[in-house]
């Protein structure tokens, strides 16, 4: 990856044309610079022996990144990895906050994180690197990542994508591009796959369920005031289940990881599958390369609505010790530097920052960095209503 | 120092030595299946609501697992797959160790390293072995294809593929279970067998079956009990109609995080899994089965 990495821009360094350098301003730069080349090392001398270990998506986990940080702190780094949201949330109730300094989750998620005690609010003034993050995922645009009613931040924005479909343009055509009905029509059967995540098989049928049952713009349970198709009525998620199981005889599997998906999209045995946009970048740069021979397109925001997720670094409400949230802050800040955020940028995943000017103009357009705005749109990822009767439907549909 | 050791070793009562020798294994039973399946047990008596334990005792996952047709579906399903995976392991299995043991010769350390080096990688690295071999663009489905012949569909994402990675998976248990029996019994019985007049195959169940048989139900329960509560074979090679009782069992500790109704099905598995080991006991006859050793 190295091999491959821009420099970075030089910061422009601030001049005031016209002045004198005095000897007290001498004196005082002086004094700066040497504490600004000190800096490090303190933090380092602070930083020394200590661990800092995190729950987190394995695609997160980037060498050279965390070398960086090692080296620069003399802290060291244990990540341990999950799969799904519920999953990492499980484990910090399970005792977790004693385990794990820092957590990973999306969409909603940190909020109930916060509520449930399992994380902490954080300082915005030691993380400095925020000011890069795009405008449509600031306070105001997204507002997920503060705590409700106190407005506090509680996670740092990572990355961002949707659970859109990827389709094979050969086999679906243009006019149904847009629709989730895709991943439900018979026409299709034996060339359609989902992903093994059953919160999001759940509340994509439930949005497409809702949409025919015209019950979106209806009264909402839980208090809410627009639709989340992961706090469904009955009625819509008995639909949901009903579609979920007229859509098993159409899959060929439910796959359980990127790798087992493009085995099957590539060589064009599945036509169309819900993922997290990372298909449709392998099958696009292969289509490039002359090594398929159809297209492949990825719809965000399906007419009938989407699902869509932020995910987010949160510190855990166990680091008490001063130096730990210190670290911890600094591990956020380092993470989401524009270099860092470049490196995750090129292993195929968009950041939540603008490093565009880094990236080449292919992989700005495969990583949708110019399609930011069409996050607003989307349903974050979010808790089921009822864990209990969520988990009560699939196993129906998995029995069926 | 040796001899104060050696001392203190005769100092020793035959009951002190007798605890001293079993506390080991007696600890690692408590601590690791006791103790386990006692918590288990009292979570399968409590509730969950919105991934919170709840201690309010009731039976209500108990009725839940047994008047709900869904969660019996993936037991019968589950048992279905064990028992007919066990049968398919142990027609495979006597052949192999059979000849491993009778004519291996000087090979017999080198054969049975072959049939453990699947071991020798992870599961999910097998798993992933035999998706090559057997999916959609797989080895056998590619070549079919390549001839210009339909492929194989059983082989693709269903409840018989994710049957045929189980039995991959166990087989090497029954294999070594049957072998290390025949290591020990006495080929020329079947000499005597046969020249009081039996065939081979009156000699094989009235004589090599018969004196192997603890191997072989040693062999079964290794297969059979992994094979009931597997959940990482029907996930990755079953397709959306094989998901089974383990898969589901794990779903409640991972993503459902619905604990309580998930211990339950620990212990109705722990329950099944018992039975049939005790059923499997009781069709041993020591006497018949060539056991020397004391009975009591």
């Amino acid at each position: 990856m190295s091999s491959i990495e821009p420099e970075l821009p030089a910061q422009d360094p601030v001049t005031r044309p016209g002045t004198t350098l005095s000897r007290r301003a001498a004196l005082a730069s002086g004094v700066g610079t040497a504490a600004m080349l000190a800096a490090p090392h303190v933090r380092r001398a602070h930083a020394a022996g200590l661990n800092l270990r995190m729950l987190m998506w394995q695609d997160y986990n980037i060498a050279e990144t965390v070398a960086e940080f090692e080296s620069e702190h003399g802290a060291t780094i244990s990540p341990a990895f999950f799969d799904g949201n519920s999953e990492a949330f499980n484990k910090m109730k399970a005792g977790g906050t004693g385990d794990f300094d820092l957590v990973m989750a999306d969409g909603f998620w940190p909020r109930l994180y916060f509520r449930d005690g399992l994380i902490q609010a954080l300082d915005p003034a030691r993380l400095p690197n925020l000011t890069n993050l795009f405008p449509d995922f600031q306070p105001g645009a997204y507002d997920l990542l503060l705590d409700q009613p106190g407005g506090q931040l509680i996670g740092v924005h990572n990355c961002w994508g949707s659970y859109g479909i990827t389709m094979n343009t050969q086999h679906i055509p243009e006019e149904e591009r847009n629709s989730l009905g895709v991943m439900f029509d018979e026409k299709y059967a034996g060339h359609l796959a989902t992903g093994a995540r059953f919160e999001e098989n759940i509340a994509m049928a439930g949005i497409m369920a809702a949409t025919q049952l015209g019950t979106k713009d209806g009264p909402r349970p839980n208090g809410d005031s627009s639709f989340n198709p992961y706090h469904l009525t009955d009625e819509e998620l008995e639909a949901a289940k009903q579609l979920l199981i007229k859509q098993k005889s159409l899959l060929v599997t439910r796959y359980q990881d990127y790798d087992s998906l493009q085995r099957l999209m590539r060589p064009g045995l599945v036509w169309a599958s819900p993922e997290f946009s990372e298909i449709y970048r392998r099958l696009t740069r292969a289509r490039r390369a002359g090594e398929i021979e159809f297209d492949v397109v990825h719809t965000l925001q399906p007419k009938e609505g989407g699902l869509g997720w932020i995910d987010s670094w949160q510190v855990s409400s166990g680091v008490t010790d001063p130096a730990m949230v210190e670290l911890a802050h600094a591990w956020i800040n380092h993470y989401i530097s524009k270099q860092s955020m470049y490196r995750v940028g090129m292993k195929g995943v968009a950041p939540c920052y603008d490093v565009r000017d880094l990236l080449p103009p292919e992989e700005v357009s495969l990583l949708m960095l110019d399609r930011t705005a069409e996050l607003r749109g989307l349903h974050m990822f979010d808790q089921p209503s009822s864990p209990e009767k969520w988990e009560r439907v699939w196993s129906e549909v998995e029995a069926a | 120092m040796a001899t104060e050791i050696a001392s203190a070793r005769g100092q020793l009562s035959p009951e002190a030595r007798f605890l001293l020798l079993a506390l080991p294994g007696a600890l690692f039973v408590v601590t690791f299946l006791i103790l386990p399946m006692l918590s288990i047990l009292v979570f399968s008596f409590w509730r969950t609501e919105s991934y919170n334990l709840i201690p309010e005792w009731s039976l209500d996952n108990y009725v839940v697992l047994f008047t709900t047709p869904t969660y019996m579906t993936f037991l019968l399903r589950s048992l279905l797959t064990a028992v007919a995976v066990s049968m398919v392991a142990l027609i495979y299995s006597w052949p192999v160790a059979y000849f491993m043991a009778k004519y291996g010769g000087r090979y017999r350390l080198l054969l049975s390293l072959a049939v453990a080096a699947p071991f020798f990688t992870g599961v999910i690295l097998r798993i992933t072995g035999i998706q090559g071999i057997m999916g959609p663009v797989g080895l056998i489905n590619m070549g079919l294809m390549n001839f210009g012949l339909p492929p194989i569909s059983f082989l693709m994402y269903t409840p018989t593929a994710a049957a045929i990675g189980i039995a991959y998976l166990f087989i090497p248990f029954m294999v070594t279970a049957i072998y290390l029996s025949l290591l020990n019994f006495d080929f020329e019985l079947l000499e005597v067998a046969k020249i009081n007049g039996a065939k081979a195959w009156r000699a094989f169940f009235e004589v090599t079956l018969p004196l192997n048989w603890i191997g072989t139900i040693i062999g079964l329960v290794l297969v059979f009990v992994p094979a009931l509560g597997d959940s990482i074979t029907a996930r990755f090679l079953g397709g959306p109609n094989a998901a089974s009782f383990g898969q589901v069992l794990s779903l409640q500790f991972g993503e459902t995080g619905t604990w309580a109704l998930g211990s339950a099905m620990g212990v109705v598995l722990f329950l099944v899994s018992s039975f049939v080991i005790f059923l499997m006991w009781r069709s041993v006859n020591l006497r018949r089965s060539g056991f020397t050793g004391r009975e009591g």
